[in-house]
């Protein structure tokens, strides 16, 4: 059985569609609200029992069911559906303002003009007052990525590994094309890794959707989780002075210890050497490998300084 | 009378009041309530509470019955509960319907779809925006997933609204008029106006410790036309003097380095395809940071003391 308030929610909602609208068949009011046919009927019958004080026929809701059509009197109490709370307006608002953000969406269009009449009925509307943004991918590349999961084509894409540091030229049968934490992915069969791989979009320079047709993607729902420390990849503990305390925020990690003074110690799985040689030189003198390779900061520090050093 | 009948009809007695009613008034007028004062007491506060969670504007006030006695009265105004006709077309209204199913936005589970109910629902099948003539393309795939929860959803109320809220960040107390709500880097973040600091602040919703609060009234201040848009860039949140540096950045990074400090810091681009770019800094460490992300694919050109800056810090390491 279905919670009362999910069901009455329901109901004050149904209602003063239905009593604006003259006899609307029951088949587009069930369409609509995505309801069953007996549910609404049930919930109809409730509601011809219900009005105010003294309870007179004109003080009560008037259901009529004939021909397949319905209709609604003397409801007025409910001429108008509930304010939408507060986690609606954020449901409605915030989806309607990610799918605009994807690149290529159309500015001038239905989700664009609904948008706008809901946040101007919300009080969002001035100033930008909501505001969505994903992350950076070139359209191109999205363009490409997209249309080759739709057309379930094999795309061919150059990719820049940043935790190896090394760019390469993958064929990719695409399950899905998705936006996370932020981030556009691809996620799909890497034919030349031979394994299941997620493709961050901004580190693809070039896509190219080939004439090949890929295999069906698995059936698979809910994001996928995007960050994933493997327990075979290296421990790395380090020790971080106030200053990179950030280092412990912005990185997933296995814990972190105060060890006093303002010492925090933090255990990490490296993604990979160019992984950990970027946050060495970023924290550098204030974080301290006590765990893990101490060779990969200096090394990685003095391979830039000889950048630096070579004439012009 | 069933459960859900006293609450269709307490809730259209207490929009129908002209004025508050006492709890005694309203056991007369819904009927279903138990004879018993106390089971009567017990059943009507649970009844006020689910309409409230529901979001129904039930309000309380305090009414004179003479000189020495006063008592409670509830009442729900039109205004309040009702949902202005926001003239939403069928063609919007299954466009909404599809970013919601292309959209998971945390928390929203169940949400969503009595939010589409009181927009009165959406006509026929969700129509897609990418049509395609493929079996199993990709009308209603998820395309985006946010974080969501109650105190985004808090803070989100009081921005339309325009009510204060208040919370606790860095284990600090904070009471700050809500402006603007931006959602970058996968993080949600409020601007908004920081009274115990008399300024202009950014908070990152999730830093904030515990709960989120809106307190008192509706329309309490005016959202500034000019606030800023989302965080800034982190070289550009800082005390330092402003300097303007130059950094060439190879070709294999030049798109990164692109998307990161916007095309407008694009100065030129050299044969080999690597790209000059030229920065307004004002928090050094920051761009330092940001820079050796690239590895050896960047190298700060100048001005001389930035150079020498980076030149030092690198030294210090490889040491």
């Amino acid at each position: 059985m279905i919670p009362a308030h999910d069901r009455l929610g329901r109901m004050l909602a149904v209602v003063p569609w239905i009593a604006a609208n003259d006899g609307p068949e029951v088949a587009e009011v069930c369409r609509r609200f995505d309801l069953g046919e007996r549910e609404l009927v049930a919930d109809l019958e409730l509601l011809f029992l219900c009005g105010v004080h003294p309870f007179t026929p004109d003080t009560l809701i008037d259901v009529d069911i004939a021909d397949g059509r319905v209709w609604i009197r003397f409801a007025d109490w409910f001429r108008r559906p509930l304010r939408l709370t507060p986690p609606e307006g954020l449901a409605l608002v915030s989806a309607s303002a990610t799918l605009l953000a994807v690149p290529g969406s159309d500015p001038d269009g239905s989700l664009a003009g609904a948008l706008a009449k809901l946040e101007s009925v919300l009080g969002v509307a001035a100033d930008d007052a909501v505001d969505v943004q994903l992350g950076p991918v070139s359209p191109g590349v999205l363009d490409a990525v997209r249309s080759a999961q739709d057309s379930r084509c094999k795309v061919e894409i150059q990719y820049y590994s940043f935790g190896r540091d090394h760019h390469s030229r993958r064929t990719v049968q695409p399950w899905r094309v998705f936006n996370a934490g932020g981030q556009w992915y691809l996620e799909g069969w890497c034919e030349s890794a031979e394994g299941h791989r997620l493709f961050r979009l901004d580190r693809v320079t070039e896509a190219t959707v080939l004439a090949e047709a890929a295999p069906d993607p698995p059936v698979r729902s809910g994001p996928p989780a995007v960050f994933h420390a493997a327990p075979e990849d290296p421990l790395v503990v380090l020790d971080l002075d106030s200053e990179v305390h950030w280092v412990a925020e912005a990185y997933p990690n296995e814990g972190i210890e105060h060890r006093g003074g303002g010492v925090v110690r933090v255990r990490l799985r490296s993604a990979g050497r160019a992984w950990l040689e970027r946050l060495l030189l970023r924290a550098g003198p204030h974080a301290t490998v006590v765990e893990g390779d101490t060779t990969v900061g200096p090394t990685a520090a003095t391979r830039v300084l000889a950048r630096y050093r070579s004439p012009g | 009378m069933s459960r859900l009948e006293r609450l269709v009809n307490l809730t259209a007695a207490l929009i129908d009041a002209e004025r508050p009613l006492t709890r005694d008034e309203l056991r007369q007028r819904v009927g279903g309530y138990s004879d018993d004062p106390v089971a009567f007491r017990r059943n009507f506060e649970r009844d006020k509470d689910l309409l409230r969670q529901m979001g129904m504007p039930v309000m309380t006030e305090v009414i004179e019955i003479d000189r020495s006695e006063s008592s409670l009265g509830y009442r729900i105004r039109r205004d309040d509960y009702e949902l202005p006709d926001p003239g939403l077309d069928d063609g919007e209204l299954a466009a909404l319907r599809l970013a919601t199913s292309a959209v998971q936005v945390g928390g929203s589970d169940g949400v969503t779809a009595t939010a589409l109910r009181k927009l009165a629902g959406a006509p026929g099948k969700p129509a897609g925006p990418r049509p395609s003539d493929s079996p199993g393309a990709a009308v209603g795939v998820e395309t985006a997933a946010l974080p969501g929860g109650p105190e985004v959803a808090t803070v989100f109320g009081a921005v339309a609204a325009r009510r204060r809220v208040e919370f606790s960040y860095r284990g600090q107390p904070r009471a700050v008029d809500p402006w603007r709500l931006s959602y970058r880097n996968g993080q949600w973040y409020l601007s908004g106006y920081d009274h115990g600091r008399s300024d202009a602040r950014l908070f990152r919703l999730d830093r904030i410790d515990g709960s989120v609060e809106a307190i008192g009234s509706p329309g309490a201040f005016e959202r500034p036309a000019e606030a800023a848009v989302g965080p800034a860039a982190a070289w550009q949140i800082g005390d330092d003097e402003a300097v303007t540096v130059e950094i060439l950045v190879d070709a294999e990074q030049a798109a990164f380095a692109r998307a990161s400090l916007g095309a407008g810091a694009v100065c030129s681009t050299v044969a080999d395809g690597s790209v000059r770019f030229v920065v307004a800094v004002t928090n050094r460490a920051a761009f330092r940071s940001f820079t050796l992300g690239m590895l050896e694919h960047a190298e700060v050109i100048g001005p001389p003391e930035v150079r020498a800056d980076i030149v030092a810090w690198l030294e210090e390491i490889a040491r």
